[in-house]
Order: structure tokens, then C-alpha cells, then sequence
């Protein structure tokens, strides 16, 4: 097992295909996760028994079955029923889904810290329900939520690499396929991890941002 | 301090004036009339909560004007008189009437939309103990929120009107700052500049300085003096200090478990009072 530095330079190419890939997955099912998190805890705290059970269903669910099994059953069974839909919205809607409902429990945490005062001082402005959660609770929701939300979405950009099971050409496929078409793994699947890891390191800045300015 | 009154161009209060005289005499018949010449009436208000009973059969009005005081033991019920009126909870029973409008829109039975709900009770402001600013808003900000959402105002006008209100405070250099830069006593006064904007004709004060020291409680009691020589604002407070108290009431109402048990003149109530314990309260916070 020796290192080989110009198959290295051969598959980079394809390799970066693949971060683009993983840039672009991350990007769009993370939008979908913080935006339908902060949805379903809205709902949660607007709504009476219909919309809690509603939202907890969805978050027992999408927490409670692992993200490949889902990303099959949308992939392989939802066809059968007539719904085709290609690999890389399936994977950027699952895994939106999954990471909303993770999120959600983050915005509700923040939500509950907010002191019940800043509501009555709304009701005392006379500021409608739209109005106070737009400009008043929402900003706050996420101020409060960011540093926890920043870590599922690291997390969430780590987990881009099972979308391989389904063929999408993120970093982890690509790594994959160049290995089964040259049957050397070495070099692929060390780059694939070198890369995450520093595909990492923007996160792990504001991360340590946001705990300087909390400490 | 208050400066704001020394050009009668920019009297904040004018309107709120107008306003009043405006409301009381927009009602036809006599029997309106005569409700709607209070700016707040509760009649026969009871609130508890669960077993434990905060208000009971409370009678108590106040004159569009009007600077009442409501002073008594802790839990007696004086902040919940406060919150009630501000909606932000229901009584029991009974009935609170904002110039003649019932607020407890669905013990009316009249089918009433959001829009006039909103009206009706725009004419009351609070400004409450733990000052409430919004912490992610700066000052201006915090005052232009409402103005410009509720009353639609344009953002160059109520920035306008937001700055002459942070003059008569004299927070007028504070505008751009956040709540968590400013002193217990500066936020005060911004809510309380920020509950002013919106031109209440009855505004509710829920022991503004309790949460400050004695130090900054002057201050904020300077500014309220002022609101209270100036305006024709009707005052609704609730405070521990009967040395305010006394000198910005026309009438104190004196509380004790959920009853008024003694209302009149400062002077009368702080120099002779008829119940024995109305007596021994005073003497007990006096001698503090």
C-alpha cells in the first residue's frame, strides 16, 4: 500500500465535483431544516391539540427511523406508488426534514427563555400576533438558538455523505465510485476525509465565535 | 428635564388631549354620557386564581385626567387592577369599560373585529416593573416598533415623534444605543417615552421604580412627575413610595386582599385616615 501522488492529482478534479456537491446539499437542506424548525415550533406554540399532536408525531418520526431507511423508502418505494422523484431533491428534502425537526426542539427551547414580560410589554404596545412573532419573538428565537443550530447544521453537513447510498455525487460518492472503478481506496477515501475535515473548519470558527461572545 | 413642553409646537400631549375631549363627546345618549366620562371603570371585577381570590367586587373609576394611585400591602391585588386592564388577563366577573367601550370583547356578545379591538384599547399604555425593552432593538427602535406597525405611521414620522419623546425623557444621545448598555433607570424612562409614543390617554404604572435604586427611582419619578403636570394623561399607578404618591395623586385607593378599603384625597389618606388599617400600613412603610 503505497501513497500515489498522481493518482492523487487525477481524481482531485472528481473530488471536488464532489464538494460542490456536498456545499450545494448542505446549503439547501440546512435552509430547509432552520426555516421548517422554526415553523413547526411556531406551530407548536400557536396551535392547541391538533397542531401539538401534528408536531410531535412529525418529530417522533423523523427522529425515530434512521436517515437511510428513509432515504430508501423515498428513493425505491415511493416510485411504486407513482411518485419519481430524482436522488438529489430526495436528499436534500430528507434530510431537511430530519434536521427540522431537530431544530425545532432548539427553537422551542429558546423560545420558552424568552421572559413572558417582553409578551405582556407586546400586548401593551398593541402589537399584533404577526407583528410580535416577525419583529420580536422570532429574532430573539434565533439569537437565543444560533450556537446550538450552528452544531446541527455541522452535523447536518457531516451526514450529506450517506446521499452516496442513493448515488448522489457528493464528496463521500465520488470518493466511492473513484474507488470501485480503480480499486484503490487508499488515496479517496483519506482525501474525502482530509477534505470534510476542512470543510469543517468554518463552522468550527464560529462556533468558537459565538462561545466567546456568550462566555 | 422635561423639555419638551417649553415650545408648544412639539407638546407630545396635545393629542392626546384633543383626543379625550373628542371621546367624551362623540356619545349620543345621556346614559353614555355618563359612562364615558370615565377614561376606566371596573365594575364589580373579581379575579382569582384557582382557589385564591386576588380581586373581589372591585368598583373603581378614574376621570379622563385623573392621576389615582392605588397603594396597599403586597398581594393585595393592585398590579393584577393593572394587568387586567391592559388585557393581559380576564376577571372572573364583572366588567372593565375603557370611556364607556367594554375590553372584554367576548362577555359583550357583540361581534367586534380586530381593528376596533385594537382601538379600543390603544388608549391605554403600561409601563411595568422590569422595564421590558426589547433586548435585540435599539432604543429608537424599540420606540418607532409600535408607532409604525399599529399606527402606521411612516418611519421618518414616528422617528420624529420617537426623538421629541426621548428629549422630554433627555435619553435624546441614547437613540442608537441597546437596553443592556443603559442603567435600570435610562430603560425605564425609554419605556417609559416608549409607551408615550403611542399617545395613550390612560396610562398604567406597575411599580415602575421597584426594581430600581433610590438613586435612579428619582430620576424616573422625575419624568413621571412630569408626564403627570403636563398632559392630560389619566394615571392608573401602583407604587411603594407614598412620598410620590402623595404629591402626584388626586385620589388614592388603598387595597387590601382584593377590596379597596379606604379611597380619597393624598392629604386625607395620608393625614387622617378612617380605617384602622389603612393606619397601621402607612405607619408600617413610613417607618420603614
Amino acid at each position: 500500500m503505497t501513497w500515489d501522488w498522481s493518482f492523487v492529482l487525477k481524481i482531485l478534479p472528481r473530488l471536488m465535483e464532489g464538494v460542490w456537491y456536498t456545499i450545494l446539499v448542505t446549503l439547501a437542506s440546512s435552509t430547509l431544516a432552520l426555516s421548517g424548525g422554526l415553523a413547526l415550533a411556531i406551530l407548536e406554540s400557536v396551535s392547541t391539540t391538533f397542531g401539538r399532536a401534528f408536531v410531535c408525531f412529525w418529530l417522533e418520526l423523523f427522529r425515530g427511523v434512521p436517515t437511510l431507511v428513509l432515504l430508501y423508502f423515498t428513493f425505491y418505494v415511493l416510485p411504486e406508488v407513482g411518485i419519481i422523484l430524482p436522488a438529489i431533491p430526495i436528499g436534500i428534502g430528507v434530510l431537511g426534514i430530519v434536521y427540522a425537526a431537530y431544530c425545532s426542539e432548539v427553537y422551542r427551547g429558546s423560545l420558552i427563555t424568552i421572559p413572558s414580560e417582553l409578551r405582556d410589554a407586546c400586548v401593551a404596545l398593541h402589537l399584533s400576533p404577526n407583528v410580535t412573532w416577525r419583529r420580536v419573538l422570532i429574532p430573539l428565537m434565533i439569537k437565543r438558538a444560533a450556537p446550538a443550530l450552528l452544531n446541527y447544521v455541522l452535523s447536518l453537513f457531516r451526514e450529506t455523505a450517506v446521499l452516496f447510498a442513493l448515488g448522489v455525487p457528493v464528496l463521500m460518492g465520488q470518493a466511492n465510485e473513484v474507488g470501485y472503478e480503480s480499486f484503490r481506496y487508499l488515496e479517496p477515501y483519506t482525501l474525502a476525509g482530509v477534505i470534510y475535515l476542512c470543510m469543517n473548519l468554518p463552522f468550527l470558527y464560529l462556533l468558537s465565535r459565538f462561545k466567546d461572545k456568550h462566555a | 428635564m422635561l423639555n419638551a413642553s417649553d415650545t408648544p409646537r412639539s407638546d407630545p400631549f396635545s393629542a392626546a388631549a384633543a383626543a379625550t375631549s373628542n371621546a367624551t363627546g362623540a356619545h349620543g345618549s345621556d346614559s353614555e354620557l355618563q359612562q364615558a366620562l370615565w377614561a376606566i371603570e371596573f365594575q364589580k371585577v373579581s379575579k382569582s386564581f384557582g382557589a385564591h381570590q386576588v380581586l373581589v367586587d372591585l368598583d373603581l373609576q378614574v376621570r379622563p385626567g385623573e392621576k389615582v394611585t392605588l397603594i396597599g400591602p403586597s398581594g393585595s391585588g393592585k398590579t393584577t387592577v393593572l394587568r387586567l386592564a391592559m388585557t393581559l388577563g380576564k376577571p372572573t366577573g364583572g366588567d372593565i369599560r375603557i370611556f364607556g367601550e367594554s375590553i372584554l370583547f367576548e362577555a359583550t356578545g357583540k361581534p367586534i373585529s380586530a381593528g376596533q379591538e385594537t382601538r379600543i384599547r390603544r388608549r391605554c399604555g403600561m409601563v411595568f416593573q422590569q422595564f421590558n425593552l426589547f433586548p435585540h432593538l435599539t432604543v429608537l427602535q424599540n420606540l418607532i416598533l409600535a408607532p409604525t406597525t399599529v399606527l402606521r405611521q411612516s418611519r421618518e414620522q414616528a422617528e420624529v415623534s420617537a426623538l421629541e419623546y426621548l428629549r422630554m425623557v433627555d435619553l435624546q444621545d441614547k437613540a442608537l444605543s441597546y437596553p443592556s448598555q443603559l442603567s435600570g433607570g435610562q430603560q425605564q424612562r425609554i419605556a417609559i417615552a416608549r409607551a408615550l409614543v403611542m399617545k395613550p390617554e390612560i396610562l398604567l404604572l406597575d411599580e415602575i421604580t421597584s426594581a430600581l435604586d433610590p438613586e435612579l427611582a428619582g430620576e424616573v419619578l422625575d419624568v413621571v412627575r412630569g408626564v403627570a403636570q403636563q398632559s392630560n394623561v389619566s394615571l392608573l399607578i401602583v407604587t411603594h413610595e407614598m412620598r410620590f404618591a402623595r404629591e402626584v395623586s388626586d385620589r388614592i385607593a388603598v387595597f387590601d386582599r382584593g377590596r379597596i378599603i379606604e379611597e380619597g384625597p393624598p392629604d386625607k389618606i395620608f393625614g387622617q385616615p378612617d380605617s384602622e388599617r389603612t393606619r397601621s400600613f402607612l405607619q408600617s412603610v413610613l417607618n420603614h
